[in-house]
C-alpha cells in the first residue's frame, strides 16, 4: 500500500479536497467531555473538527444502514397500488472513522453484499462512501477505558478495507492508500514523499500504543472454541442474563450489528411508507410470532442468543469477518456490565474451569 | 457494467381472484400477479416454499404455499392470527395484496424418490404439507407407498377435508383421518393424530422411508417420540418451521436460530437438524 506524508496544519486540506470533489464529508466533532458525534463539514464547523478524541457512541454503521430507514412508498390509487421504491446514493466521505469501525463496515459489507441476497438499499449508500480512517495513537483521548480493539485484531491501525489511512506521527501524518480512489487522493500536491524513517517511526508508535489499552483480556479463541462447541454451561448463560436489563443499548451502538424490523407507516392522505428501523435481540419481541408464541422467552436466551451469533464459529466462516470489532461501545452503555469483554471473560474463565488440568505434584 | 442488483425488499403487486371458508378462523385466498412475467417467475416455486405477503399500511408476513406447482391455481391458507393476517382476511375478490418470493429451501422432493412418504399433519399444519403432497401424487410413479394421518381437535377443524377425501380415493394412498373430540355426526376415529399409528391394519413403514410432521407444539412432539419409537432415524423425520420474520432474505435476523436462518436455510429441516438448532419448536 502506497504511503505518503501530510503536514500537520495541512491535515483538515484532505477534508476540502473531498469536498471539492463533490463528497459531504463528515467529520468528527467534540462537546462537552464524552459528548462526540459525527457531523457534515460545512465552511463554519470545519475549524472544530477533532483529530483526536474518544469515539462516537452512535456508531457510523448509520451511513450504510441508517437508523430508520424508508424502503418503500405506497400510493393508494384507483383500488389499487402505486409502489415505489426509494433509493438515497448520497457521495459521502467519513473523515476520521475509527479501525473499528472499519472493520464494522467491512462485517455489514459481507453481510448485506456477500451472500445469496444482496440489500439494494445499502449497496447504493455503500457505492459512494470514502472511508478516511484514522489510526488511535493518542492513549488519552482516542483509546477509551473499554477499547479492545487488539484482542479483536481490528486495530489501532486497521489492516485494510479504508480508502485513505491517516496516522499522527507528531510534525507530520501518514497518508497510506487502501484503494484505487484512496491512491488518485494521494496524487495531490498536499501529500509529500514518505521516507523509510517515517515508516519506522509509524511501527514504533504503533508498537508503544499496543500496550497502552486497559481492556486486554477479551481473548476470543477460547471463547469462540467453548460458543461453537456447545460447551458454555446453561449456569454462566443465566449469570449473563440475570445482569441483561434488556434496554438492546448494546445492539444499538454496535457497529456490527445487523438485525432490523419493517413496519408501515402513514404518510400523508391515501399514502403510507414502510420504513426498516434496527431493531435488538435483547428485547422480548424480537421472536414473539402472531397468537402469541416465543420461543426465546427467557433473557438468558435472548443473551445466549447475541453472542452465540457474534462468536460461533459457523458465523466467522459464513461471514468470513467476525460480528465483533473491539470498539467496546457495549461495554462503555451497558449497565448490568456484560458487554462483549466481560462476557468472553465469564464464558472463558466458567468453561475453562469445568475442565481445567491442573498439574498433579509427583515426587 | 455490472447487472443492476434486484431489490428483495419490492413486493409484486397481485389481485385476490376468489375466497374460500376452509375451517373456524382460517381461509383461502386465490390470487395471480397482475404482471405475466410474475406470475411465470413464481410458478417455479418449490414445495415447501414460502412467500411474504405485503397488507400495505399493515405489514407484511410469511405465508405457506399450499399449492403445489403442477397445480394452475396460486393460493394462501391463513388463519386469521395478527394484524396482517386479519387485514387479509377482510379482503375480498378483485382486491389488491402485493406478494414476494417464493422463498426458503423447500422440501428435496428428488430425494425422496423411491421411497415411502408418510405424511403427519396436526391443525393447520396440513397448510404446508399440502403442496408436497399433490406434487407427490402428480409424480406418484416417482414413490413408494403413501400415507397421510391427519387429526384436528373437532371434525369441522380438519383442513383441505375434501382434498383429504379424494387424497385417499388414490390407488396406493392411505389416508387416516382423526379428531380429538368426536361432534357433528363424525364417525371416523377419535384420538391425537399418534393414536392413527397403533389403529388396526394400520402398518407404517420405517425402512426406506420419510415422514413428514407438521402441528402444533405439543403434537410435534408426541409424534416424533412415537416415530423414533417406532424405529425412525431422526434424518427420516422432516418438518418445516415458522418464526417471526421480517424480510424472508436472511437479513433482518428475527427467525436466526442457532446456526440457521430459518428463512434461507429452511423453513424445511430434518428433526436431526432441528434438535441441533436447540430452541422451543
Amino acid at each position: 500500500m502506497k504511503a505518503r506524508v501530510v503536514a500537520r496544519g495541512d491535515v483538515l486540506k484532505i477534508v476540502d479536497l473531498l469536498r471539492a470533489g463533490g463528497y459531504e464529508v463528515l467529520a468528527p466533532f467534540r462537546g462537552h467531555k464524552r459528548d462526540t458525534w459525527f457531523d457534515t463539514v460545512t465552511d463554519q464547523n470545519r475549524g472544530e473538527i477533532q483529530l483526536h478524541l474518544p469515539n462516537p457512541y452512535y456508531p457510523p454503521k448509520r451511513f450504510v444502514l441508517p437508523h430508520i430507514e424508508r424502503l418503500l412508498k405506497v400510493r393508494r390509487e384507483d383500488g389499487t397500488f402505486r409502489v415505489e421504491p426509494t433509493y438515497e446514493e448520497p457521495k459521502r466521505a467519513l473523515f476520521g472513522i475509527r479501525s473499528c469501525d472499519v472493520a464494522g463496515i467491512y462485517h455489514l459489507d459481507r453481510f448485506y453484499l456477500g451472500r445469496e441476497f444482496r440489500d439494494l438499499y445499502y449497496e447504493k449508500r455503500r457505492r459512494g462512501l470514502f472511508l478516511v480512517n484514522f489510526a488511535c495513537t493518542d492513549p488519552e483521548l482516542d483509546i477509551g477505558e473499554d477499547c479492545f480493539c487488539p484482542c479483536a485484531d481490528t486495530g489501532p491501525a486497521a489492516h485494510d478495507h479504508f480508502d485513505l489511512q491517516l496516522m499522527d506521527l507528531g510534525e507530520e501524518f501518514m497518508a497510506v492508500a487502501g484503494s484505487a480512489s484512496g491512491e488518485s487522493l494521494l496524487g495531490d500536491a498536499l501529500f509529500k514523499p514518505c521516507a523509510q524513517s517515517h515508516v519506522e517511526r509509524r511501527r514504533a508508535i504503533l508498537a508503544d500504543v499496543r500496550g497502552r489499552f486497559k481492556t486486554t483480556t477479551s481473548w476470543f479463541s477460547a471463547t469462540v472454541r467453548y460458543v461453537s462447541q456447545d460447551a458454555v454451561l446453561e449456569k454462566t448463560w443465566e449469570e449473563i442474563g440475570n445482569r441483561c436489563l434488556e434496554c438492546g443499548g448494546c445492539t444499538y451502538v454496535c457497529p456490527a450489528c445487523t438485525c432490523f424490523t419493517v413496519t408501515d407507516r402513514p404518510a400523508g392522505p391515501d399514502e403510507i411508507e414502510r420504513v426498516r428501523i434496527w431493531d435488538s435481540c435483547a428485547l422480548r419481541g424480537f421472536t414473539r410470532m402472531a397468537g402469541g408464541f416465543n420461543p426465546r422467552r427467557a433473557v438468558h436466551d435472548r443473551r445466549n442468543r447475541r453472542f452465540f451469533r457474534k462468536l460461533a464459529h459457523y458465523f466467522v466462516q459464513r461471514e468470513l469477518s467476525m460480528a465483533c470489532v473491539g470498539c467496546g461501545r457495549c461495554a462503555a452503555v451497558c449497565h448490568g456490565d456484560v458487554g462483549m469483554p466481560s462476557v468472553v471473560e465469564m464464558i472463558r474463565r466458567a468453561t475453562a474451569e469445568k475442565d481445567r488440568l491442573e498439574p498433579i505434584p509427583s515426587p | 457494467m455490472t447487472p443492476e442488483t434486484e431489490n428483495i425488499y419490492l413486493p409484486k403487486l397481485a389481485i385476490i381472484d376468489r375466497v374460500t371458508d376452509d375451517i373456524p378462523e382460517v381461509k383461502t385466498f386465490y390470487w395471480h400477479f397482475q404482471d405475466e412475467e410474475e406470475r411465470r417467475k413464481f410458478k417455479r416455486f418449490r414445495p415447501g416454499q414460502f412467500a411474504q405477503v405485503s397488507l400495505f399500511g399493515v405489514g407484511e408476513f410469511p405465508a405457506s404455499l399450499p399449492p403445489s406447482p403442477t397445480e394452475d391455481e396460486t393460493f394462501f391458507t391463513v388463519r386469521r392470527v395478527g394484524s396482517c393476517t386479519a387485514a387479509l382476511h377482510r379482503l375480498g375478490p378483485g382486491d389488491p395484496l402485493a406478494v414476494r418470493g417464493p422463498y426458503g429451501n423447500g422440501f428435496p422432493m428428488d430425494t425422496y424418490a423411491g421411497q415411502n412418504l408418510v405424511f403427519v399433519a396436526g391443525g393447520i399444519g396440513l397448510i404446508p404439507l399440502r403442496s408436497c403432497i399433490v406434487y407427490a401424487l402428480r409424480h406418484r410413479d416417482q414413490y413408494r407407498r403413501i400415507q397421510i394421518f391427519c387429526g384436528a381437535k373437532t371434525p369441522k377443524e380438519l383442513m383441505y377435508l375434501a382434498n383429504l377425501r379424494q387424497w385417499g380415493q388414490t390407488p396406493g394412498v392411505e389416508c387416516h383421518l382423526t379428531a380429538d373430540r368426536a361432534a357433528d355426526g363424525w364417525t371416523g376415529h377419535v384420538g391425537v393424530v399418534g393414536s392413527l399409528f397403533k389403529q388396526a391394519g394400520v402398518q407404517v413403514p420405517v425402512e426406506n422411508t420419510t415422514a413428514f410432521v407438521c402441528g402444533p407444539p405439543i403434537m410435534f412432539r408426541f409424534v416424533i417420540r412415537d416415530l423414533l419409537a417406532m424405529g425412525f432415524q431422526e434424518r427420516q423425520i422432516v418438518s418445516t418451521l415458522e418464526r417471526y420474520m421480517k424480510c424472508g432474505v436472511g437479513k433482518c435476523g428475527h427467525c436466526c436460530i442457532g446456526v440457521a436462518y430459518v428463512c434461507v436455510d429452511g423453513p424445511v429441516f430434518t428433526y436431526e437438524q432441528i434438535k441441533r438448532l436447540g430452541e422451543d419448536i
